[in-house]
């Protein structure tokens, strides 16, 4: 089916990877299938971290794409995930962002299911006064919420709707599964969360995450107050697949600074240049020395360590054209009120109004309108190369957006090459 | 005496004098007046409702010193890449919901249009201002200014101060 497509209207340029067609970006017949092949398709979907539905009878909402779902723990403390669609009129069923409850219930006609998602009661089953009802052999057993597989992997609980899709660990794969155990294999805070709803296609965003070429072009925030990043070696993990990847860098070692050295603390700052100083202020948290990593999971997941301000961000679209970008502060259960305070004020790098970060808000939105009347025209994703690999040495490569575009074509059936 | 009392002008309008003057110079884009409107240990915090009832402190902007709201200002300047755009705040009147002899607490709510560069304007934010006033010699200033959002998203981005 996905080759029939290529050939009605739409043929990959040939260089494959290595170029993105603009249509991709503002195709709607593209952006369909892209919620049947992907959101509704072969690949696992964060949900929302173990911490967000702590006990019995918590449940949280979110989406898959545009699908509406729910996430609940039972009363065995067991993780369900569901569509939030009722069997009966298709209504949504749960409207809060988080809530508990002992059981789910429709508001329209009282159709009442249990943490699991099966039903388990109908209102005026038998009627009333022997007028009306439900006809004969009807059964509960046979209706209930739509179920998804969900699987949890260092407190992230992931939902699929294929039964195709491999064991989440083994979708993560061997590159993946070490570094997000080190950035949240322990007991997680959250510390807080937005959201920032971006003008743009969800694909020029899962680009701009794995596009470390752009970082310190674009986000001149460090260079503008003279915080040395030319001593930052780093380079970039992709997965066997090409589809997930680790962009890291390391901070050469810094001075200590004799007022924090006693608290294990030292001041980040290597030039008087910011008036408030305290922003960096940091601690060495990892013995890899690895100081700035983003990790993307295909498709829409990131998981950002930035000095020591950890963060998921998920996205989701919400149309061809825009995208709401989810953004959950995290710290560990353990961390001291110090350690707390200075997450808490790094988190001013990052987000909707972050120093580093803010220009992403607006920049895919640029790529939107600069290419959305030009369908035949397509992006040129050469930096370090046409390859997809690892790039242990540099960061000054595009091989990560060449993954992301490998693994999207793959799933999409744009896999096929049909030479000029 | 009490700090208040050297003018004979209300205390409700002095607030409301200072919030309005903070407002309408962010209109202007008189960025950088704008950390001068705080106490050198001032705090500037935007978050949302959300991250309020769930007392959880990260929010949108953090700022907990005025050294910080300068950065950010240069960062305006000379940093950080937006699409100019300019706010158009509608303030309401301020509660003033507890006083000291040089400090005072007082709540109003805002609203914020955002004028896009090609004419586009969108209700950009809509929330309420909590914000711990102190009297110094030179006249009122912010020692801690949070915007709480109602909405629990951004639209594109914020580099403006709310």
């Amino acid at each position: 089916m996905g080759n029939e497509y290529i050939q009605n209207n739409r043929i990959w340029p040939e260089e494959g990877p290595a170029r993105a067609p603009f249509w991709v970006f503002s195709d709607p017949n593209v952006y369909e299938q892209e919620q049947e092949k992907i959101f509704r398709g072969k690949a696992w979907h964060f949900l929302c971290l173990d911490v967000d539905v702590p006990n019995p009878g918590d449940c949280r909402t979110t989406t898959i794409g545009e699908v509406p779902v729910i996430v609940t723990r039972d009363e065995n403390r067991s993780i369900h995930a569901m569509v939030n669609r009722c069997a009966h009129k298709g209504s949504l069923v749960c409207l809060k962002k988080s809530d508990n409850v002992a059981k789910l219930t429709c508001v329209y006609h009282a159709w009442t299911y249990n943490l699991a998602g099966d039903l388990e009661s109908v209102a005026f089953r038998h009627g009333l006064h022997g007028q009306g009802g439900m006809p004969e052999g009807f059964d509960v057993r046979n209706y209930r919420l739509q179920e998804l597989r969900v699987e949890t992997f260092c407190s992230m609980i992931f939902g699929t709707f294929s039964e195709e899709t491999p064991p989440i660990e083994t979708y993560l794969g061997p590159a993946m599964m070490p570094f997000i155990l080190r950035n949240l294999g322990r007991p997680l805070r959250v510390l807080g969360t937005h959201s920032q709803v971006i003008r743009n296609n969800w694909k020029l965003y899962a680009e701009n995450l794995r596009d470390s070429y752009h970082a310190t072009l674009l986000h001149t925030f460090y260079t503008t107050f003279k915080i040395n990043r030319l001593d930052m070696s780093g380079g970039i993990t992709l997965s066997d697949t090409g589809w997930h990847h680790i962009s890291y860098a390391r901070r050469a070692r810094m001075q200590e600074d004799a007022e924090y050295s006693t608290a294990k603390v030292h001041s980040a700052q290597y030039d008087p240049s910011l008036a408030g100083p305290d922003l960096l202020r940091s601690w060495n948290e990892f013995e890899d020395g690895i100081t700035q990593s983003i990790q993307t999971i295909f498709p829409t997941l990131c998981i950002q360590f930035t000095l020591n301000s950890l963060a998921i961000r998920f996205f989701a679209p919400r149309g061809i054209d825009e995208t709401e970008l989810h953004w959950v502060y995290l710290g560990y259960e353990q961390d001291t009120p110090e350690q707390t305070e200075m997450r808490v004020i790094q988190g001013n790098l990052t987000g909707a109004a972050g120093l580093v970060s803010l220009e992403d808000g607006c920049i895919n939105e640029f790529v939107q309108r600069g290419t959305h009347r030009s369908p035949d025209v397509s992006s040129f994703l050469e930096m370090g190369g046409r390859q997809v690999a690892s790039e242990p040495g540099s960061r000054a490569t595009e091989t990560a957006v060449r993954g992301f575009w490998q693994g999207y074509r793959k799933i999409m059936g744009f896999q096929k090459e049909i030479a000029a | 005496m009490s700090a208040w009392a050297t003018e004979f002008v209300p205390l409700r309008e002095r607030v409301e004098a200072l919030q309005m003057a903070y407002a309408y110079r962010l209109d202007d884009l008189d960025i950088d007046a704008w950390p001068d409107f705080f106490t050198k240990t001032g705090r500037y915090v935007v978050t949302t409702r959300e991250n309020v009832q769930a007392s959880r402190p990260i929010g949108i902007i953090n700022c907990v010193n005025r050294g910080m709201m300068q950065d950010r200002v240069k960062a305006f300047h000379t940093a950080n890449i937006f699409e100019p755009h300019l706010y158009n705040h509608i303030l309401g009147p301020a509660e003033i919901l507890e006083r000291s002899a040089d400090q005072c607490r007082a709540r109003s709510n805002f609203q914020v249009v955002r004028i896009m560069e090609h004419g586009r304007m969108d209700l950009y934010a809509a929330g309420s201002y909590r914000d711990v006033i102190s009297v110094e010699d030179t006249g009122l200033r912010f020692q801690e200014r949070k915007v709480v959002l109602d909405s629990c998203s951004v639209d594109i981005l914020m580099v403006i101060p709310l």
